[in-house]
């Protein structure tokens, strides 16, 4: 493998490609980078296993040809390079590095060591920008669960419809709910049920304005761009019945003003306990009262003025959920309904056409 | 006809009372030497031939009789220790009854010496009973009583003797309960002329490292009483060490008795503190004024009643309650070396080594034995009571920010002190912390249950099922909100939320398990409430490989150290290990 690149090219290329990277790893070649070169163009991929990352860049490529390179050293190598072209010669493990006057060799592994990344058939795949993706990645996938004990949980589930697409995630105690119009659906309905992490890759590596490809084989699910792609397990198994458990009778509902809200709320976690983070709302017509009580730390209480003209009801919230749910509210006023002090409270944009929704159950008080 | 009812000659009557207070070789040397002790003796030695059943002879340096006494001594119910009812309320002498002479010069052959001033002293012979003879002789001050052929007027007694060793085991017993509240006296015991204990005047902790090693000494950590009239002293054991608790003494004003009532309340007070199943050592001393207990309960006197017992044990199970608040349980990795390496100077060659045979006498009490005079080095060397355990202490908290944290294999969290580093078991800490928690939740209201999205739908065993039904109102108190669903199938609406990877339905799987079947752990436990606490600590607390943030670790450092018992999670199990800076620059060679 013999080839020529820019600097520039090749350090945002590895940059993309790092953060698949794993820090620690018991299988060495994974902390290298694939470097496969062929045609004009040369493509750099990296893995852990479960989430792989492929760019390709512009290269004028002399002999065609592949080798894996310490990705760490060679990101750095390349940070500290003069803005001048870089070539690139790898004599079977090897790879030299020229730059300028600078020289480097490195030691890498074999390509055949390398693993080898999933098969995805993309005859059948569905379009999407990769904007309106990003955006219901970022209004949901934060709401998985962290907790190992049930699979599911940690990942986001993506439901692919004729005509919409709507990703939800809940750890159990809250859940966030996106959909959006598909106009291009192109593949047949599909629930996945995709890691976050693997989202996260997706938002950072898509220019908003791309349009994407996503395809699925039975275990995996690929996102393609021209130039770029992730590839990711899908985790198995039956996603819980989400639709059964948001409320379609909350009869109480209040407008409140969201960065009043918000602001509130942040208070009032100051002393709530950080192992419960309880607040309690009380709602009264007009107003919604917030009181905190921790034992051995002290109290606070706070005031809002929202619209609101039900009976008194007093729920008790973990303030830390309240708060991550209404970080992605865009509008300026903010729709909470409830019915009971133990039932779940959804948050939705007060305007708009509701295409994003937010439950939290309470904590049970029990004084 | 002689009249069927007679008065018993002296004699007779004096065997009949000897039977309460004489039973056995060690009820004589039990007697006798309280006797040194109430003469004033600062040093009593006791010899015995085949387990007492030959002879008995105890000799002491106290204030001795004069002829007169000496002989009014073998006459039933003559004491110089009470004169007048009245004093019977503030006994503070060992006897008091007057009894102890006469009823064993009734039951053997026995012999007295004994003298007020070094010079000339009165040697009085009895045999069963009658006065042989009463002699002058020259001897020093001090008593010397021999009592041998024990029981052999009463055949019936004799045919309950056991073997010799077993007798020289419970007379040695009998010595050394009487060496742990004498410390300023010394003892020694030989049994066919073997030494099997020589002690010398010593601290408690001293006397109880020549007694049984310094292991046992090392064990202990000293249970600091309050000042004033009421108050309880001692050592008790570290938790950790806690094994089998056969050395349990308590003392009152000095007088040893047996209580198992407070064995169990001190048991009760180490709760979730040792291993179930294991019992700590305590040698406890408690200060009463005279007149709040009656020692005169029984002939023997090894039991006392209390005035007001309520406040006794009060006062008991709080100083030893408070005194394991302060420990961590595990000592440090560098236990002190033992002071004996350090401070007995003299050739080991010189020091006279009692051989122990299996055969004979007690052999666990063999020790390396000294002379007084070692003794006296050994106390001016060893500076008094120095208590190596000490360095166990966690540091007093408040006085310092929170340290430094780092986790170690997800499973340890280290924190670096002013003296050293803890390293904190977080499953071990999360219990201990989760345990008071829940139990306060119980006493107090308050609290939440963090209600599912996705209630817990679970079938159980028929047994889980009914505890569920059962405890479904207590449970709901820590959380678990249950609905029983009919055909063993349950609903959990609700789960506490201790932290970040708690995993509800796992939990509550574990502890129904637990709460219906048993397991030790919940089997130890005082009540329901107790119960669901250890259970819920044991099956929900962070588990070890779980990798924490520092948030997560600060919180359960101070969360922890804010605990009442620190020190140990719910099993007994230790929560902290010391490693001193001092431990660390031995390991250097740095020393």
């Amino acid at each position: 493998m013999k080839l020529s690149i820019t600097r520039e090219k090749l350090q945002k290329g590895l940059g993309a490609v790092s953060a698949t990277i794993p820090a620690r790893t018991t299988l060495p070649v994974l902390s290298n980078i694939l470097l496969r070169a062929d045609g004009d163009s040369v493509q750099l991929c990296g893995t852990d296993l479960d989430i792989s990352v492929q760019v390709t860049i512009d290269a004028e490529v002399e002999t065609a040809g592949a080798v894996t390179v310490p990705a760490k050293k060679f990101s750095e190598i390349t940070r500290e390079l003069e803005d001048a072209p870089v070539h690139l010669t790898a004599d079977q493990d090897q790879i030299r590095i020229e730059c300028g006057r600078s020289k480097f060799k490195l030691y890498g592994l074999p390509e055949g060591e390398f693993p080898t990344f999933p098969e995805v058939d993309f005859s059948e795949s569905w379009k999407m920008s990769a904007e309106a993706l990003q955006e219901l990645i970022s209004h949901t996938s934060f709401a998985a669960s962290t907790e190992e004990s049930r699979p599911i949980l940690n990942g986001v589930l993506w439901q692919l419809r004729p005509e919409s697409t709507t990703m939800v995630a809940t750890n159990g105690h809250r859940l966030a709910l996106m959909t959006k119009d598909l106009h291009e659906a192109g593949a047949p309905e599909a629930d996945l049920i995709v890691p976050p992490k693997a989202l996260g890759q997706v938002e950072r590596l898509f220019d908003g304005e791309e349009q994407l490809e996503i395809a699925r084989s039975a275990n995996h699910l690929a996102f393609r761009s021209e130039r770029r792609a992730v590839f990711t397990r899908l985790i198995e198994g039956p996603y819980p019945n989400f639709d059964q458990v948001i409320p379609k009778d909350n009869d109480k509902q209040v407008v409140a003003n969201r960065a009043g809200l918000e602001s509130a709320i942040r208070r009032m976690a100051v002393v709530a306990s950080d192992q419960t983070h309880r607040v309690r709302l009380l709602f009264e017509p007009g107003a919604v009262k917030f009181r905190v009580q921790t034992p051995d730390l002290g109290e606070a209480e706070d005031e809002l003025a929202v619209d609101y003209d039900g009976e008194s009801l007093e729920i008790g919230f973990n303030a830390n959920y309240l708060l991550e749910v209404m970080r992605y509210m865009s509008d300026d006023d903010v729709k909470l309904s409830f019915k009971a002090p133990e039932r779940a409270a959804t948050l939705e944009p007060a305007e708009g056409d509701s295409d994003y929704l937010c439950l939290v159950m309470p904590l049970r008080l029990l004084d | 006809m002689t009249p069927r009812i007679q008065i018993l000659p002296d004699h007779v009557a004096n065997q009949i009372a000897a039977g309460e207070v004489v039973e056995r070789p060690a009820s004589v040397v039990k007697e006798l030497v309280e006797n040194a002790l109430d003469a004033g003796a600062s040093r009593i030695d006791v010899s015995l031939r085949n387990g007492g059943k030959t002879e008995i002879r105890v000799a002491d340096d106290g204030c001795g009789m004069d002829r007169e006494d000496a002989l009014l001594a073998l006459d039933r119910h003559a004491t110089s220790k009470i004169r007048q009812a009245e004093d019977l309320a503030r006994i503070s002498s060992l006897g008091f009854r007057g009894e102890a002479l006469p009823s064993i010069a009734a039951v053997s052959r026995f012999s007295l010496e004994t003298a007020s001033e070094d010079g000339v002293g009165t040697g009085v012979r009895v045999a069963g009973g009658r006065l042989q003879a009463a002699d002058e002789i020259a001897r020093r001050r001090g008593t010397t009583v021999t009592a041998a052929g024990l029981f052999g007027n009463v055949p019936a007694r004799a045919k309950f003797l056991r073997s010799a060793a077993a007798e020289t085991r419970a007379a040695s017993e009998a010595v050394i309960l009487l060496a742990l509240c004498n410390l300023q006296v010394g003892f020694s015991l030989r049994s066919n002329d073997r030494e099997l204990l020589s002690l010398g005047p010593a601290t408690l902790r001293q006397r109880i490292g020549q007694i049984w090693g310094e292991e046992e000494a090392s064990s202990l950590i000293d249970l600091d009483g309050p000042d004033g009239e009421l108050g309880v002293t001692g050592l008790i054991q570290r938790p950790d060490e806690a094994r089998t608790g056969r050395r349990r003494f308590t003392f009152a004003n000095a007088r040893p008795f047996v209580d198992r009532g407070l064995g169990r309340l001190v048991d009760e007070a180490y709760r979730t503190t040792v291993v179930p199943g294991l019992r700590p050592d305590y040698f406890l001393f408690l200060n009463l004024p005279a007149e709040s207990m009656d020692v005169n309960v029984h002939p023997a006197k090894t039991e006392i009643r209390f005035r007001d017992r309520e406040r006794v044990e009060r006062m008991l199970v709080e100083a030893v309650r408070r005194r394991l608040a302060r420990i961590s349980s595990t000592p440090p990795l560098d236990r002190a070396p033992e002071p004996a390496a350090v401070v007995r100077p003299t050739a080991p060659a010189e020091a006279p080594r009692a051989a122990a045979a299996a055969g004979d006498g007690a052999p666990a009490l063999v020790r390396e034995g000294s002379t007084p005079d070692q003794f006296a080095l050994f106390m001016t060397e060893a500076g008094g009571d120095e208590e190596p355990s000490e360095a166990g202490e966690i540091e007093p908290l408040a006085a310092q920010l929170r340290p430094e944290l780092w986790q170690l294999h997800d499973s340890y969290i280290l924190a670096a002190t002013r003296r050293g580093l803890l390293i904190i078991d977080q499953h071990s800490a999360h219990e201990r912390v989760l345990f008071e928690e829940t139990m306060r939740r119980f006493r107090e209201s308050g609290g939440e249950a963090q209600r599912l999205l996705f209630p817990l739908t679970l079938k159980l065993s028929p047994s889980e099922y009914s505890a569920a039904e059962e405890l479904a109102q207590m449970l709901g108190r820590v959380g678990f909100e249950i609905e029983p669903f009919g055909d063993r199938t349950v609903i959990v609406r609700s789960s506490p939320n201790p932290h970040e990877h708690f995993d509800a339905e796992r939990c509550f799987r574990d502890m129904i398990h637990e709460l219906a079947d048993g397991s030790p752990l919940v089997d130890a436990a005082r009540n329901q409430h107790e119960r669901i606490a250890k259970s819920l600590a044991c099956k929900g607390a962070i588990k070890a490989g779980q990798s924490l943030s520092q948030d997560e670790m600060a919180d359960l450092f101070d969360r922890l150290f804010a605990t009442e018992l620190p020190g140990h999670d719910v099993h007994g199990r230790p929560t902290i290990v010391r490693l001193t800076l001092e431990e660390l620059a031995r390991r250097f060679g740095r020393t």
